[in-house]
């Protein structure tokens, strides 16, 4: 219970950063810092549904705080958490470099379920085929700078698990599955 | 049994979150449905805006701090020549301005300039930006004035620059503005030299799109593009932006030029909120928007530019 409340104000404090980088740097510049918290918990967070439930707090915070439908971060968030979880059974992501090409994909698969969804719900003319390609890519270049930012992100994850007193039993055992019979 | 619901303890928490999630999206979708026709906002949107204000401005706070320290401090270093020159500048423009005023008053056209600019204006709100979008996939910004202070969803937003965007959510003392930015921002426009006609479209990026029809368009870098006033949101005639690039239509009927916005969204710290609504929009959603502006609206803040009488600005 302690270490849920210290990661969700951890949270909070990651999407004050962001805001305050907003107002220095341009939107796509800014890494999505909530988004790689999410990712961090899927890959060390032990418990699956307090994480669920974790995921969906985050993102209905950055709802709060954001013009998005409300609802739609927490979606997808939770899917991003899930992903991770999955992604993390199957590959080693705890290294710098695989968890960097991971928040990669995962932040323009973010960006384009967001804009994708936002769409769904509100019904408006499709971008020209000029805007698409420039929103293509901001989406890159949101995911680059995101990728860089992955590594510090998981660490300080790591160091808060650290703080706020977690004992190793706590923390998810790296569990890969193999995919077929063992040799 | 335990197993049981431990294997499916967590689809469940999952499918459940998503659910409510989803619900959450339709419902705050109909809000804002409920919102553009004078309704007011679910009480827990309303609280929720309220509960976002000051941690947005928490958020803004420090990056506010430093910008003061450089605007008061650091960006003052020249301001001692800054002011002589400018001192010697306002008793040129005061003695022009008192030649003016003299030429009106023996033209008797003073008395009709008064006359119209009490027919055009229209009361207006001044507001602080407390906080930006968090979300890098949407462009909003939060103010610090709400339907406790006469602010409707539907109010335009603009600074002396040009049009910031539209209040698309309230709360009693904060509300949230969607930016001409935004990929869901649509604004009727036309080119004030030749009065092609066409739609400013949001891109999610530093500039906007303004798509006209190629035949009869004629639209050339450096044009400025006004609101036309015909979609009924915005009043005619206020900057959108200046046309900065026209690429080759190629054989396409609708050509899309890009726009530099009038307004530096980059360096927004204060709006002012017109507390109208088109009629247009009045008569796409009913009465009950008009009523409610005309009988329901709450007294004028303080630092409201015009009592809040009925709008009588040009049609939009």
């Amino acid at each position: 219970m302690r270490r849920a409340a210290v990661l969700l104000g951890f949270g909070l404090v990651l999407l004050w950063v962001q805001g305050g980088l907003a107002t220095f740097l341009p939107p796509h510049f800014c890494p999505d810092l909530g988004l790689l918290l999410v990712i961090s918990l899927g890959l060390w967070w032990r418990g699956l549904t307090s994480g669920l439930c974790m995921a969906a707090g985050l993102g209905y915070a950055a709802d709060a705080l954001s013009g998005s439908l409300l609802g739609l971060h927490a979606l997808l968030r939770l899917v991003a958490f899930s992903g991770s979880r999955l992604a993390s059974r199957q590959l080693n992501l705890r290294g710098p470099l695989p968890l960097a090409v991971f928040a990669a994909c995962a932040s323009v698969a973010y960006g384009l379920a967001a804009v994708g969804l936002t769409h769904f719900f509100s019904p408006s003319s499709p971008p020209s085929g000029d805007a698409g390609f420039r929103g293509l890519v901001d989406a890159l270049v949101q995911a680059l700078v995101t990728a860089v930012a992955a590594p510090a992100v998981s660490a300080a994850v790591q160091r808060v698990f650290a703080w706020a007193g977690e004992d190793e039993a706590a923390r998810r055992p790296l569990l890969l599955e193999p995919r077929g019979p063992l040799a | 049994m335990p197993d049981f619901w431990k294997r499916i303890g967590a689809p469940l928490v999952f499918g459940a979150l998503t659910l409510l999630a989803v619900i959450t999206m339709v419902s705050d979708r109909g809000g804002r449905d409920a919102s553009e026709r004078g309704e007011d906002v679910s009480w827990w949107q309303g609280v929720l805006l309220d509960v976002a204000s000051p941690i947005q401005k928490a958020v803004a706070a420090p990056a506010d701090g430093a910008r003061r320290v450089w605007r008061d401090y650091l960006a003052l270093l020249d301001v001692r020549d800054d002011n002589s020159r400018l001192k010697s500048r306002v008793a040129e423009l005061e003695e022009e301005n008192l030649q003016y005023r003299e030429a009106l008053v023996t033209s008797g056209h003073l008395q009709r300039i008064a006359e119209m600019r009490d027919e055009f204006e229209t009361p207006m709100l001044a507001s602080e930006v407390v906080g930006l979008d968090v979300s890098p996939w949407f462009r909003s910004v939060l103010v610090d004035r709400g339907s406790g202070h006469g602010v409707q969803a539907g109010n335009p937003v603009i600074t002396s620059e040009g049009v910031v965007g539209l209040v698309t959510a309230t709360s009693g003392g904060a509300a949230r503005t969607m930016l001409l930015l935004d990929r869901q921002s649509a604004v009727d426009g036309i080119v004030q030299r030749s009065r092609a006609r066409g739609i400013v479209r949001g891109r999610g990026t530093a500039d906007l799109e303004f798509e006209f029809v190629v035949r009869g368009g004629d639209v050339v870098v450096g044009d400025v593009v006004i609101t036309s006033g015909l979609a009924g949101v915005y009043p005619k005639g206020l900057r959108i932006g200046e046309v900065e690039a026209v690429p080759d239509p190629g054989g396409r009927l609708i050509q899309t030029a890009l726009l530099r916005p009038a307004v530096d969204f980059g360096r927004l710290e204060q709006v002012f909120l017109m507390l109208r609504r088109g009629p247009t929009m009045d008569l796409l959603y009913g009465e009950g928007g008009a009523r409610e502006m005309a009988g329901g609206r709450p007294a004028p803040a303080p630092g409201s530019a015009a009592p809040p009488a009925a709008p009588r600005g040009p049609a939009s």
